[in-house]
């Protein structure tokens, strides 16, 4: 960073922290308006229900935010506006957002075509754009308003292929991921450090996000003659995968990537996706407080259902725009400035979350690995299957 | 040699799966010449239904089925009477648009009554599963296939022996005979329609167990590959649909086999495509019979346009043209700007839909390649915004009118059916040529829009800019219509075989509207990849096709006007309806049906 | 090449079968310069068919066609308008959304020269070109065109020229057949075929069609007919061809023809014919 970079930025946090601290006050005394962000994602259309799966996330962490007073007293809110996860209507949204003044900060989108096409928007408008399931490498070099919670595949990728093949011993591998940009990046990040690790990977099959059989697929996955199959997949369509590799006969050990790790896994995999390792950011009996606080709140807000990756990350998301807000007021810039500043903020899936001001992300996700016994998620034992 | 019994038994299975669409399509283009593209709903409507008799009443299977069977059915028939009874009068184009506008009804019905989440449907057979190559099958592989076959081989003796059967046939050949030989068209519509609709209803429930999911996202998927399956068979051929499954699940898995799964549906539209320029009625038709399509242009209403003044024109565009001057949100410019830019493509498929007929249904294809090649161009080459732009149409008029050029021998349906799949290849090669396009990483940093060394980046520079290019697109499209160009192509709209007669070679008139076409698709396509900087295969998508093509229905087919006024309303609606947020695609189909229903001719009419 | 002397229009032995039925049946024609023969024959004798495979709107399975001694079988409609070969409809083919203008300008497609250059490869490109840009002999040319059109028009009396801006669609039944054979003489045709011009005409308009026939056969034009309203086939037809089951039965002067015993037992074969059906309705 130049000097010059450096001084503005000191010069913009401090207006922007007295700016704050008088809002504050003065907003204390006078304003029960709360204080809103923008959210742009999808409700509606093929990406629906991840949308939905934000909402159920969020509000449960809106409501212990509110319970604990809100943000300096103001609540705090948000606007979610239905993209479609289309990038045409995801620019639509960010003017809105933009020249809404209400809008502090935003949330979204959830697809990388949405999200990037969206970011010149955000970026002009000084309004920041916190893509929390945004891991397209290039999506924070947006602009420096854009800053991201979604753990980087740089990052996770590694740790899969050390369990796959440091832990569980797998020594050939055939990778099958969803042809995304998404899976995409993960599938070279895993690939290089699988084979830094010592295993080959013998055949790699992209597959489209609705293809639903995956059977021959999985007789040329046989014909690699792999020992594991890695799975860089979401929930459902890792479910069919797992279901029709028992159908036409493989046997071989499964790990997947932490985006099956869902209810509805287990739920949609049935007793085929048994024994599936998988490395995730949490898991139910994880004794961290932020996890249990996550998991008995979700249940109780709920009925009983289990959450699973996309509401943490949502879940997650809220409680950091809290944080930065409380620290940068309801001044975008501040805001924007405020997000190197947040320290530690309790996470489901970091622990706790600092933001690296070169990348603006988040480094350092939790690591846990689980298997499926008897239809449940279980940290692994280390016994092989 | 094992793995290729492997490959070819899979193939089957899913051939199986995909027969069970077909031939409830089959079925009811064989009777109304219409391809439903509300099947598909109709099988998410059935899925859903057989998840509340199992998950929730716990009913056993032979209930479960005919309760899906008789709940699906009475759909059918509610779409046969609300939907598409009341159109049989009028142009062909109108029920086609009128299934589209059903399927997303129905398919936001089931989302907001169950939820987009996915949810498992377990099957209620037990779990026995027989070795067969390397790889086994169950008994719900079996009940899918004996449904399959057991409803063709049913159908095809009710159509032979029946006395509704005969009805149907009858009606089938020649609608207007057989009303006058006292058959009750409406009766066997419908009859079609429940049978189709309980079979629809039926396959999406076994579907939904075989792979124990169902979301509502199976419903587009189950269409598109219905379609290409009973084209392949040729269409309205019950036997053939299946034919043309087990053909079409034996090409994918072969495709997998040879190339890997990212090749898969390629493959598919490959096939499809390659039928209907070889044997365009299918592959079970003799080649030289007649092609199935009316002789003569009922495919679009005749209709008197609505002319507007010239001097209104010239004001609304200086109304438009000063709007940024006044004190509008950003979000309002920005809403215009995708306006202006869904204008030009709705200016491109309203000539080649509208004025010359060929209704498009892959028109995204356009977009996307003026897209790649002017992001491209400008990022990798250097060369200059304002240039790469028009490159990019340049290219789109070139590739896309070489590409679409195989189905400018096709008619009515065929021709959207063929532009679809041509749309899903430029999709999938986008996807795959990895090398040029960077694949599903897309490419991202594509410089902003910029001319002569100025970058175009506030809102009002961008709004303006595309405006003005729309506007010189929309005049140049009205000069083109008043020429001697504009007669040939709306004669051979009208009627191509006398227009053959007088000299008009489909080939070099068809080439030359996708030419004029694909250039303001293409710039559109390219205009879009600088203002969102960031693009990948799935931005131009086939959902943006059928709103191109909702918009030029909308406006008038062939209405320059129309195209820009329809394009302001179906991206101003949405956004108004906004508040309505989950709803809204909901209130989206039911304006489409409306607007079929009483005005087809669209706002401002056929040109 | 072309040869002085050969028949404007020569077929021999064409050949169409559609599975096991053989609609055209090793027919033989020919037709000189001037001349208008007529061809007759009960519903499905393959008259119409006979038209298609002339005009190229299907391909025959045997047998060759010459205009004017060069070989013309099999090539594409679009091609034989080029040539001069112009043709009507048996169930009237106009451009229903075009103005009478229009669909009679379309007539003169194979005439347009200023705006479609003979260049190879680029042609299209600029024709495309010059239909945006105008230059004035593009202008010319249609203005000519349209003048010409309104000559063509006025033949017909009143019964187009005030309607000259209305679409097609909108017009009687006659009127759009009238508009059809405005169409055909726009391409000014060496060889007119005319399926059934009288169809669905009352006697008054059939009076008038006939009228016109004949002026045009006046004028020199060479005429294939298809009719059935015989009165008319014996005023206009220099020869008169019998068709039945797609062969060829009687050829000759009308009278004789009328009297061939084959070709009354073929109308009285198959039934009540459609012409004298027709006559009686029309009567």
């Amino acid at each position: 960073m130049s000097n010059m970079d450096r001084r503005t930025l000191v010069r913009g946090s401090l207006a922007a922290m007295m700016a704050g601290a008088a809002f504050s006050r003065a907003a204390f005394a006078q304003s029960s308006e709360p204080i809103l962000l923008g959210v742009s994602g999808p409700l509606t259309g093929p990406n629906a229900q991840y949308g939905t799966q934000w909402k159920q996330g969020f509000d449960l962490a809106l409501d212990e935010i509110q319970a604990a007073g809100g943000i300096n007293g103001r609540k705090l809110a948000y606007s979610f506006e239905d993209s479609q996860s289309d990038p045409r209507q995801s620019v639509a949204i960010a003017q809105k957002f933009v020249s809404d003044s209400r809008i502090v900060m935003e949330l979204g989108d959830f697809s990388s075509p949405a999200s990037m096409a969206a970011s010149p928007i955000y970026q002009r408008g000084g309004l920041v754009q916190f893509g929390f399931t945004n891991s397209h490498p290039d999506f924070t070099k947006g602009g420096d308003f854009m800053w991201s919670t979604s753990v980087s595949q740089a990052d996770e990728q590694p740790l899969l292929a050390q369990y796959a093949v440091k832990r569980l011993g797998l020594k050939k591998l055939a990778v099958l991921h969803l042809n995304t940009d998404w899976g995409r990046t993960s599938r070279d990040y895993f690939v290089k450090a699988a084979k830094e690790y010592g295993a080959d990977v013998a055949i790699t099959e992209g597959y489209i996000a609705e293809e639903r059989d995956f059977r021959s697929t999985l007789v040329r996955v046989r014909d690699a003659n792999p020992d594991g199959l890695i799975l860089i997949s979401y929930y459902s369509d890792g479910a069919l995968i797992a279901r029709q590799a028992r159908q036409v006969g493989l046997k071989q050990t499964i790990c997947a990537a932490s985006s099956v790790y869902s209810p509805k896994f287990l739920e949609l995999g049935g007793e085929a996706v048994e024994d599936v390792h998988l490395g995730t950011r949490y898991f139910p009996e994880d004794p961290r407080p932020e996890v249990q606080k996550f998991i008995a709140g979700f249940k109780k807000k709920y009925n009983g259902q289990e959450p699973d990756a996309f509401n943490a990350y949502a879940y997650d998301a809220m409680n950091m725009a809290a944080a930065v807000v409380k620290i940068g007021g309801t001044d975008r810039r501040a805001i924007r400035d405020a997000f190197p500043k947040v320290k530690d903020v309790s996470s489901v899936i970091f622990g706790t979350a600092t933001f690296d001001v070169e990348t603006r992300r988040v480094k350092g996700a939790m690591n846990a690995e689980l298997v499926v016994r008897k239809g449940q998620f279980a940290l692994w034992d280390g016994k092989p299957t | 040699m094992a793995s290729w019994l492997d490959y070819t038994i899979n193939g089957l299975i899913v051939g199986n799966v995909y027969a069970l669409v077909a031939v409830g399509l089959a079925l009811i283009f064989g009777v109304s010449r219409l391809i439903n593209f509300a099947q598909g709903s109709i099988y998410l409507v059935g899925a859903y239904i057989g998840w509340v008799a199992v998950v929730q009443l716990h009913t056993p299977l032979p209930l479960t089925i005919v309760v899906v069977a008789v709940a699906a059915a009475l759909v059918g028939l509610i779409i046969e009477r609300l939907g598409l009874r009341p159109l049989q009068n009028s142009a062909r184009i109108a029920p086609l648009l009128a299934t589209i506008g059903i399927s997303f009804v129905l398919d936001q019905l089931v989302m907001l009554t169950f939820s987009p989440n996915p949810r498992a449907l377990p099957s209620q057979l037990p779990d026995v599963r027989f070795q067969v190559g390397n790889g086994t099958i169950g008994l719900l592989d079996l009940l899918i296939a004996g449904v399959g076959l057991t409803s063709a081989l049913l159908l095809f003796v009710f159509l032979r022996y029946s006395k509704l059967g005969w009805a149907v046939r009858a009606t089938a050949q020649d609608r207007d005979a057989a009303m006058q030989m006292g058959v009750d068209v409406n009766r066997v519509n419908q009859a079609v329609f429940g049978i189709a609709a309980a079979l629809g209803g039926v396959s999406g429930m076994l579907v939904g167990m075989y792979y124990n999911q169902i979301d509502t996202a199976m419903s587009l998927q189950a269409t598109l590959k219905g379609v290409v399956a009973e084209v392949v068979g040729g269409a309205g051929n019950v036997p053939g649909a299946v034919v043309g499954s087990l053909l079409l699940g034996l090409v994918e898995s072969y495709g997998v086999a040879v190339f890997g799964t990212s090749y898969r549906n390629l493959f598919a539209f490959l096939l499809l495509v390659l039928v209907l320029v070889l044997r365009p009625n299918g592959l079970f038709a003799s080649a030289r019979q007649a092609p199935p399509e009316p002789l003569t242009g009922t495919f679009i209403a005749p209709s008197r346009p609505l002319r507007i003044p010239r001097w209104a024109l010239a004001v609304a565009v200086g109304g438009f043209a000063i709007l940024p001057l006044f004190p509008v949100s950003f979000y309002v410019l920005q809403t215009l700007i995708n306006a202006w830019l869904l204008g030009m493509l709705a200016l491109s498929l309203t000539l080649v839909a509208g004025t010359i007929g060929q209704v498009s249904l892959g028109h995204a294809a356009l977009l996307a390649i003026g897209a790649y090649t002017s992001a491209l161009l400008s990022l990798s080459l250097s060369v200059p915004v304002g240039l790469a732009v028009i490159a990019g149409g340049l290219m789109s008029a070139a590739l896309g009118t070489t590409l679409i050029s195989p189905s400018f021998r096709l008619r009515g349906h065929y021709v959207s059916i063929a532009t679809l799949a041509i749309g899903e290849i430029v999709s999938l090669v986008i996807l795959n040529w990895e090398s040029v396009t960077r694949g599903p990483i897309g490419i991202s940093g594509i410089p902003p829009l910029s001319l002569f060394g100025y970058d175009l980046i506030s809102a009002s520079s961008v709004y303006w800019f595309s405006f003005a290019v729309m506007v010189v697109l929309a005049l140049l499209q009205g000069r083109l219509l008043t020429s001697h160009l504009g007669r040939s192509f709306r004669a051979i709209r009208d009627d191509d075989i006398a227009a053959r007669a007088y000299g008009l070679s489909l080939n070099r008139y068809k080439s030359l509207a996708f030419i004029f076409g694909g250039f303001a698709a293409g710039v559109s396509g390219a205009i879009a990849a600088h203002l969102y900087s960031y693009i990948n295969h799935e931005t131009f998508n086939t959902q943006q096709s059928i709103l191109a093509l909702t918009v030029v229905i909308l406006g008038g087919l062939g209405n320059v006007v129309g195209a820009i006024l329809g394009s302001v309303a179906l991206v101003g609606l949405p956004e108004v309806f906004r508040i309505a947020a989950e709803y809204r695609i909901l209130i989206y189909g039911i304006v489409l049906l409306l607007l079929v229903r009483f005005r087809p001719q669209g706002l401002l009419g056929t040109i | 090449m072309a040869e002085q002397n050969a028949p404007m229009l020569s077929v021999r032995g064409l050949t169409r079968r559609f599975g096991g039925l053989t609609a055209v049946d090793a027919i033989d024609l020919d037709l000189a310069r001037g001349e208008l023969v007529s061809i007759i024959g009960p519903n499905g004798a393959g008259k119409t068919t006979l038209f298609n495979l002339v005009t190229g709107h299907d391909r025959p399975d045997a047998g060759e066609v010459r205009l004017e001694g060069r070989d013309i079988t099999g090539l594409l409609p679009e091609t034989l308008a080029g040539q001069g070969i112009a043709r009507t409809f048996q169930l009237g083919r106009v451009f229903g959304n075009l103005s009478v203008m229009d669909n009679v300008l379309i007539g003169a497609h194979t005439r347009l020269r200023a705006v479609k250059p003979a260049v190879p490869v680029i042609g299209p490109l600029l024709e495309l070109g010059l239909a945006l840009l105008r230059p004035a002999s593009v202008r010319a040319e249609e203005e000519r065109l349209r003048e010409e059109v309104k000559v063509i028009l006025a033949r017909f009396g009143e019964r187009l020229l005030p309607r000259i801006d209305q679409p097609a669609y909108s017009l009687s039944y006659a009127n759009r057949r009238r508009v059809e054979i405005a169409r055909a003489l726009a391409l000014k045709p060496r060889l007119l075929l005319l399926d059934e011009p009288t169809a669905g005409m009352n006697p008054t308009e059939t009076a008038e069609m006939q009228a016109l026939v004949a002026e045009l056969k006046a004028e020199g034009l060479t005429i294939l007919l298809i009719e059935h309203k015989l009165e008319m086939v014996m005023r206009l037809s220099d020869r008169v061809m019998v068709m039945d089951e797609g062969k060829k039965i009687a050829e000759g002067l009308g009278e004789d023809v009328r009297n061939d015993p084959k070709v009354i037992e073929a109308y009285l074969g198959h039934g009540l014919s459609r012409s004298e059906d027709e006559q009686e309705t029309a009567a």
